[in-house]
């Protein structure tokens, strides 16, 4: 008996293991392959060579024999990067605890589909009919998901917070951290002053309607912080129904799906420029897979749409600095926070909740981390480099192809959002939830508008630029 | 009780928090989010209570696993 206690507790201790964690969550998965990607990159480019045989991209094309020509000078390099991914994300998603050879097989179809959509958004008329690949690769997985249905065995390879992850580290090598040291703080200032307006909007409205103080904490944070991971995240640490979660993921999802496609369409209606649209999208977005669509989407304006301004980039930026570092970074001190007052001021339920300001650490989204070191990396390799020098030598061989690598780990993501939304499947909803969380997807939308466009709109113009 | 002990949600056998699990009874988490990410930390579902609960939670009702 005392034999199978010790097993027991041994058991637990491990499950709860710091460095088990290490192996055993995406985020340091995100990190590990970000990081080790840009090292065989910085290496190769240090030893006079580049990573870009491999960091294949579709190039623009306007014929169809182009396209083909593209396909048989560049397919071995598409070949060989369709093993690097599968390596790369298949080993991460094996320590997840995902059987490989399932969701190897599910890979090879979202790659084939990212590549097509890359591949389309490449067209020369794609911006003429408003193909842009983030928005296409969303529309066609919703369309196919909730129409003809997605097989469940394609459902390990549709891992969107996973590529997403992956991605924003990959990101980091593009940003360089005396920027994200410039532009971090009115970031922080401005995703405060919006989440905690959110916050207290859907909150105030939730309880006032007769919601459960539970309910209204987790879509309070669904809407202010970082959408699904805040509500699952508060969720937890409040202790709130199961149900009461699966209401909250929903209304965040479908929220977040409107605002792709809404918040690009008004910001080119109002010829904002891409710095200023990328921190408003990263201001009213819920989550970074989602608000990533979108920035990316406006970022592709640039230099196709008359009276957008801005380097295609700066929205991306601007939403990362924003989302990233501004909101979902404090996602640990709101469940500390919540879980503080749910366990001292609120009503008690049958099963009893503890606050410990390690949730802090426990719930922080790790992957910020490999974004932080990739930039600092990344800034202090260049730093040698004239601004000459580094267009002409650094950028074609290191920085492109690790921005075409990023580009397809977003585009595995935008697809996997829309193969994995299937609304038949969400929870019903009810007219109380649905209420008040509008009600703070409205403060949201438009304190974020005034904030990016006029408090701070200078500072992000100039981020543009 | 040591919030590691054998009477919270962690060791209890009426506690799910494997990441596919949670995935399958929460439909949505996939689509913008993960139950493989760090923000949630260990939470899972309170099979007995219908809760979605930090590891470290505790209950009168607690089913020892291996017991």
């Amino acid at each position: 008996m005392a034999e199978i206690a010790q097993a027991a507790n041994s058991s637990i201790a491990e499950r709860g293991s710091p460095w088990r964690e290490l192996l055993r969550k995406e985020d340091w998965w995100a990190i590990w392959i970000g990081l080790s990607l840009i090292a065989v990159a910085v290496a190769l480019f240090a030893g006079g060579s580049s990573i870009r045989w491999i960091a294949v991209a579709p190039q623009k094309w306007s014929r169809l024999s182009d396209l083909a020509l593209q396909l048989r000078l560049h397919g071995l390099q598409y070949s060989a990067l369709f093993v690097l991914w599968s390596v790369a994300f298949g080993i991460g998603a094996g320590a997840l605890g995902i059987r490989i050879s399932r969701f190897l097989a599910s890979f090879l179809l979202v790659y084939l589909a990212a590549a097509c959509i890359y591949f389309l958004g490449q067209w020369d008329q794609a911006a003429h009919y408003n193909l842009e690949p983030p928005l296409v690769a969303l529309g066609a997985g919703l369309l196919i998901s909730n129409t003809l249905g997605v097989p469940r065995w394609l459902d390990p390879g549709l891992r969107v917070e996973f590529y997403i992850k992956t991605g924003i580290v990959l990101l980091g090598a593009g940003l360089p951290l005396t920027l994200i040291a410039w532009a971090g703080p009115v970031a922080i200032v401005q995703a405060a002053i919006v989440s905690l307006a959110t916050f207290g909007a859907i909150y105030a409205a939730a309880v006032r309607l007769g919601l459960d103080r539970r309910l209204a904490a987790t879509l309070g944070t669904g809407g202010a912080v970082c959408g699904v991971s805040g509500a699952i995240a508060v969720g937890g640490a409040v202790g709130a129904r199961k149900q009461e979660v699966s209401i909250a993921i929903s209304l965040v999802v479908i929220w977040a799906i409107v605002m792709i496609f809404v918040l690009p369409i008004l910001a080119r209606a109002l010829n904002l420029s891409t710095g200023v649209a990328g921190a408003w999208i990263g201001t009213s977005e819920f989550a970074d897979a989602a608000g990533l669509a979108a920035a990316q989407t406006y970022g592709g304006y640039a230099g196709n749409v008359p009276g957008i301004l801005g380097s295609p980039d700066a929205a991306v930026s601007a939403f990362t600095l924003m989302k990233v570092i501004g909101r979902d970074v404090w996602i640990g001190v709101w469940a500390f926070v919540l879980s503080l007052i749910a366990t001292t001021r609120w009503e008690r339920t049958a099963v009893q909740g503890r606050s410990s300001a390690a949730e802090i650490w426990t719930r922080f989204p790790k992957f910020v981390l490999g974004f932080l070191i990739a930039s600092a990396a990344m800034t202090l390799i260049t730093r040698g480099f004239d601004y000459a020098a580094y267009k002409k030598d650094v950028v074609p061989a290191l920085v492109n192809p690790l921005q075409a690598l990023r580009t397809w780990a977003f585009t595995f993501a935008f697809l996997s959002i829309g193969l994995t939304t299937r609304f038949r499947e969400f929870a019903s909803i009810g007219a109380r939830p649905f209420y008040a969380f509008t009600i703070g997807v409205a403060v949201n939308v438009i304190l974020g508008f005034v904030l990016s466009t006029q408090v701070f709109g200078g500072f992000w113009n100039r981020l543009g630029q | 009780m040591n919030p590691r002990g054998a009477h919270c949600c962690l060791s209890c056998t009426r506690f799910e928090q494997a990441p596919a699990a949670l995935e399958a009874a929460m439909p949505g988490l996939s689509s913008l989010s993960s139950a493989y990410a760090a923000v949630r930390g260990e939470d899972g579902i309170c099979i007995l209570h219908e809760r979605y609960v930090a590891s470290t939670s505790s209950c009168a009702s607690f089913a020892q696993a291996f017991a």
